[in-house]
């Protein structure tokens, strides 16, 4: 009984910082365009629009928090290995692993915007430095909690994965759910707020993303502070739900009809997130009804 | 590898000459590790079963990309290998966890491994649609069918001017869901088989007890897991080339030369895994 109510606050643990840390790569993502929407802000000067957006979208989120997460999760598994205390091991190394992300920031910002330089779009130095740092610090915030995360799975709960490698599995499924969850947020809600709410971007308007904000030039900090309002929190909720109940499952229920109890719940969890979903489809249909091709609004804006 | 891959690309039906390729190399593969390792035989056959089903299983994944995020496609918003490699390598997870208790069967570890990759994409997919219909207010449409195939709902009426549709219409959530369960399932088998070779080899190549080994084991049929849904992953989403719904879409029908393609590469890395207990 004991061993199975320890296992529930592991898992409890590992969903919270599962939910900070897809918070968090959502919101860095967006703040350092690294999304999918990125096409957009790459194809924008291309179309005429010079912005003042940073774009260091070399990789997608997935390859590229696989790779953090596991330089983090590999420098605290050496230290570790050398008598280095776990909880010091894991800082130290989430930050390290976060000077490799600000190497990554700086150079792919200006390599990707030099490259529109025949379309005279500047690089911006202040847009430099000023949005590395900010992503560097969201970062931080989501790989910290992800190796944390991983060390538990391990220390607590006996996973047989080496740190190193949890590091790549939780790494890439961290950049799957909130690019996935968060990017739509960030590319048509923030990106396209000059088209109508309730439509898909059309084709033709690709590129006219929206450039300024309230007072003067939008910078990229402007997406981290609205986005982080809906898609973050979202892509945490994603996240820490694939962790928590992965896990919950298997603690639980691995030991009731050898090994089937986990399967089946799992099974049951689908088979929930499934009717849900049809409720949601259904409910948008419903109160949103067919599109309504706009005629006056659009028009006489 | 490449060949094949490159041999089958552009067109829509299955290249006979690069297929034929493709089957003779799988037929190789297996000679060699019948002589060099005989007691990997069966791993290699699990681990190319392990492969195709990986491939196959990508196709049902909904992948809109780019034009996804604009709400300007129907599919999640980000590339067909990296959705379908973090579903898979959250099956492997739970197929690995599995793994570790002698207790459990065969098919309690591969069917551990498919549910957690369901699970992942179940939980994706589901918060994929609340972020279009409750952030961006958009009902999902599919552009490449006038009915759902499963609902029977009709979605012309439903989709944005000027876009192909947005959204997960409840086909593609079904999609992303069998294509979680596939991934996770083929990952977790090439895992299972390289460790059942591994564990059974180790000790005697280093004359050490299996429970000394048993941590070398694991991290070597990881590594190789990781590293050959990768490498189906990336195969699968070059035969799709850009954004697929799901099983709707004209493009599924791509799948067979994926799967010869997937179960070919997956032979080749398959026997590189299984060659390094040689002990030469």
């Amino acid at each position: 009984m004991e061993s199975v109510l320890f296992g529930i606050g592991v898992t409890a643990l590992a969903g919270a910082l599962a939910t900070i840390a897809g918070a968090a790569e959502d919101t860095e993502s967006n703040i350092g365009s690294q999304g999918d929407p990125n096409s957009q802000v790459q194809l924008a000067p291309q179309m005429g629009y010079i912005h003042r957006i940073y774009n260091k979208a070399v990789s997608g989120e997935p390859p590229a928090y696989g790779l953090w997460v596991t330089i983090s999760a590999g420098v605290a598994w050496a230290f570790m290995a050398t008598g280095m205390n776990p909880v010091l091991a894991l800082v130290i190394a989430s930050a390290l692993a976060i000077f490799v992300q600000g190497v990554y920031a700086t150079t792919a910002y200006l390599g990707r915007t030099a490259s529109l330089a025949k379309f005279e779009q500047p690089v911006y130095i202040d847009v430099i430095k000023s949005v590395t740092t900010v992503t560097m610090a969201h970062a931080f915030v989501a790989v910290f909690p992800a190796v944390v995360m991983c060390y538990l799975l391990i220390a607590a709960l006996g996973h047989p994965f080496p740190l190193p490698l949890l590091g790549i599995v939780w790494g890439i499924a961290l950049g799957a759910a909130g690019s996935a969850t968060g990017n739509p947020f960030y590319g048509k809600e923030r990106q396209y707020q000059s088209q109508k709410f309730g439509a898909g971007v059309p084709i033709s308007a690709s590129g006219n993303i929206v450039r300024y904000a309230e007072a003067g030039q939008r910078s990229s900090l402007d997406n981290g502070w609205f986005t982080a309002k809906l898609a973050g929190p979202a892509s945490g909720i994603c996240f820490g739900l694939i962790v928590f109940l992965e896990i919950w499952r298997t603690v639980l229920f691995e030991d009731v009809a050898s090994g089937w109890g986990a399967i089946i719940a799992g099974v049951v969890i689908i088979l929930i997130f499934t009717i849900i979903d049809r409720y949601v489809e259904v409910w948008a249909r419903k109160n949103y009804g067919p599109y309504q091709a706009e005629a006056t609004e659009e028009v006489s804006a | 590898m490449t060949a094949i891959a490159a041999g089958s690309g552009g067109g829509e039906g299955i290249n006979p000459v690069a297929s034929a390729i493709g089957i003779v190399l799988i037929l190789i593969t297996l000679a060699i590790t019948y002589f060099a390792v005989p007691a990997g035989l069966a791993a290699l056959v699990g681990v190319i079963v392990g492969g195709l089903l990986i491939g196959f299983g990508i196709h049902f994944v909904p992948v809109g990309g780019a034009p996804a995020a604009m709400g300007q496609a129907p599919g999640i918003a980000t590339g067909v290998a990296m959705l379908a490699t973090g579903a898979g390598l959250a099956g492997l997870f739970g197929g690995a966890w599995a793994a570790a208790n002698p207790e459990f069967s065969f098919a309690v570890v591969i069917a551990a491994g498919a549910v957690g990759g369901g699970l992942m994409m179940a939980i994706t997919c589901l918060m994929v649609n609340i972020i279009y219909i409750f952030g961006m207010g958009i009902p999902a449409a599919s552009g490449k069918v006038a009915k759902d195939p499963i609902t029977g709902d009709t979605q012309e009426a439903y989709k944005s001017q000027g876009t192909e549709g947005h959204g997960l219409p409840f086909i593609s959530y079904v999609g992303g869901v069998i294509g979680g369960l596939l991934g996770g399932a083929g990952g977790t088998l090439i895992y299972y088989e390289l460790l059942q070779v591994y564990t059974a080899t180790l000790p005697g190549m280093f004359g050490a007890d299996a429970a000394e080994v048993l941590p070398i084991a694991v991290s070597l049929a990881g590594i190789f897991a990781v590293g050959m849904f990768l490498v189906n992953a990336v195969l699968a989403a070059y035969n799709i080339t850009g954004t697929i719904e799901g099983p709707h879409d004209p493009k599924f029908k791509r799948f067979p030369r994926a799967i010869i393609g997937c179960a070919t590469a997956s032979a080749v890395c398959g026997l590189f895994a299984i060659l390094i207990v040689m002990g030469v």
